[in-house]
């Protein structure tokens, strides 16, 4: 990419996303009523102070500003690649490319959403343009695979086989729902954040997931028949 | 709140709170909707499988060398193109609008010296060239430019790695000359008989031809 771009893709095309966050409204597992926030601890949104403080120091070419984001979200970055892209090595490279865009593209950073939201969105484009690059490399040689990421091993969880079964159900998916099933359900994002990252509204976030939901549930799990059958 | 099946769908999709403990009541007395609930919440729980947030002590220091080497060379890049915001830091936009300008006035001049060097044009409409002198002219054009093209050769190795400021502005001078050229040759495609277009574009050639012979020069 060159220099003289400065209105960079991934920074125009910011829209407003409110930086209070919504409550993840999901029923709990013990049938229970509560309202649960993000489950997982690298999900944490940073406060609004120490997000922009955090925007400061990238701008002003502190590296230790870049190595506190890393901390704070270089492991799910590269978890977010992983499963947009399927193997842990592109996942790397994607979110080193991430880096990069975000100490070119900083400067033009105007603070309309969330650093950190603005980043993953570089993400998310770089993890885009990766799979685009890749298809076209698989047209060149004639590969008519479908473009889905073919999942690798990963660290053992405690239950591969449901994993993997999940993996390739994911693979079916259209490529939003996907997106939006790993940002919010893997991630632990929220829908106004990743409606900032897939540039969609939070409507549309919603709705998708509930596709994606209703679709994984259709692949994974038997017709309701069948249990009843097999439970005679 | 009453929750019938219906709004199941709803609820999942953007339910709210309230609706939520509502359709968990509604469950405890329906087996379908428990049934459904049990399947939705299932497959969140299993979504889990999918975070994976291992080490990687690897990942870091390369992107940390990254980030050094690339601001390394935009600062290299910012002291090479320092003279064109005059050490105040100009924006980007306004270096663009600085070079165009410089393009102009090289333009300008460039025609105004050679317009001073030949004289004054002949009486008579020497604006459009006929076909056979035009298709001298490109002939002789073609030649030219392939002449100095060679002499560009030449100079190539001191305009890749220039080892002085000097060298490094004839590279910037050049770059600029090539630009009005192209525009120029643009221009004198679209209309190939304007003399004048050509006279200016081959002040260009001169004044390209002038600095890369200055810069052999230099070498020798």
């Amino acid at each position: 990419m060159g220099t003289m771009g400065l209105a960079l893709p991934w920074e125009t095309r910011i829209s407003f996303v409110p930086r209070e966050r919504e409550m993840r409204v999901e029923p709990s597992e013990d049938l229970t009523v509560r309202p649960i926030e993000t489950a997982a601890p690298a999900a944490r949104t940073l406060p609004v102070s120490e997000d922009a403080e955090l925007a400061a120091r990238c701008r002003a070419g502190d590296l230790a500003g870049y190595e506190r984001l890393y901390a704070l979200h270089g492991a799910r970055m590269k978890n977010v690649a992983r499963n947009l892209l399927g193997n842990p090595i592109d996942a790397e490279d994607a979110v080193q490319e991430t880096f990069l865009k975000v100490q070119r593209g900083v400067a033009s950073f105007r603070g309309q959403s969330s650093f950190v939201t603005w980043t993953y969105r570089i993400l998310i484009n770089t993890c885009y343009d990766a799979r685009r690059s890749r298809q076209r490399k698989k047209e060149v040689a004639n590969d008519d695979r479908e473009d889905s990421p073919r999942p690798e091993p990963r660290a053992p969880g405690a239950h591969p086989a449901l994993r993997m079964a999940l993996e390739r159900a994911l693979a079916t998916l259209t490529k939003h729902q996907r997106d939006v099933f790993l940002l919010y359900e893997v991630e632990g994002f929220h829908h106004a954040e990743i409606a900032g990252m897939l540039e969609i509204t939070e409507t549309a976030s919603k709705n998708t997931l509930f596709q994606a939901k209703r679709n994984l549930r259709q692949m994974l799990e038997p017709p309701r028949g069948s249990t009843v059958a097999g439970a005679r | 709140m009453n929750i019938k099946c219906e709004d199941r769908d709803r609820i999942f999709e953007n339910g709210t709170p309230a609706e939520w403990a509502a359709l968990e009541a509604h469950s405890a007395s329906c087996l379908s909707c428990a049934e459904e609930l049990r399947g939705w919440k299932a497959l969140s729980v299993r979504a889990r499988e999918l975070r994976d947030y291992s080490d990687m002590p690897s990942l870091w220091p390369r992107i940390e060398r990254a980030l050094t080497e690339e601001a390394a060379t935009r600062k290299r890049r910012a002291e090479r193109w320092g003279w064109l915001s005059v050490g105040f830091g100009l924006s980007l936009g306004w270096q663009t609008a600085a070079a165009a300008a410089l393009v102009v006035i090289l333009t300008v001049s460039a025609g105004w010296i050679y317009w001073h060097r030949t004289g004054p044009a002949p009486i008579g409409d020497q604006s459009l060239l006929k076909s056979p002198a035009l298709a001298e002219v490109e002939r002789a054009q073609t030649a030219y430019e392939q002449a100095i093209d060679k002499l560009a050769a030449e100079a190539k190795p001191e305009l890749e790695n220039p080892a002085t400021p000097l060298q490094a502005s004839y590279r910037e001078k050049l770059l600029v000359l090539d630009s009005a050229i192209n525009d120029l040759r643009a221009q004198a495609g679209m209309n190939p008989s304007n003399a004048h277009l050509r006279q200016q574009l081959l002040a260009m050639y001169q004044e390209k031809q002038q600095t890369l012979q200055d810069i052999l020069e230099e070498k020798r």
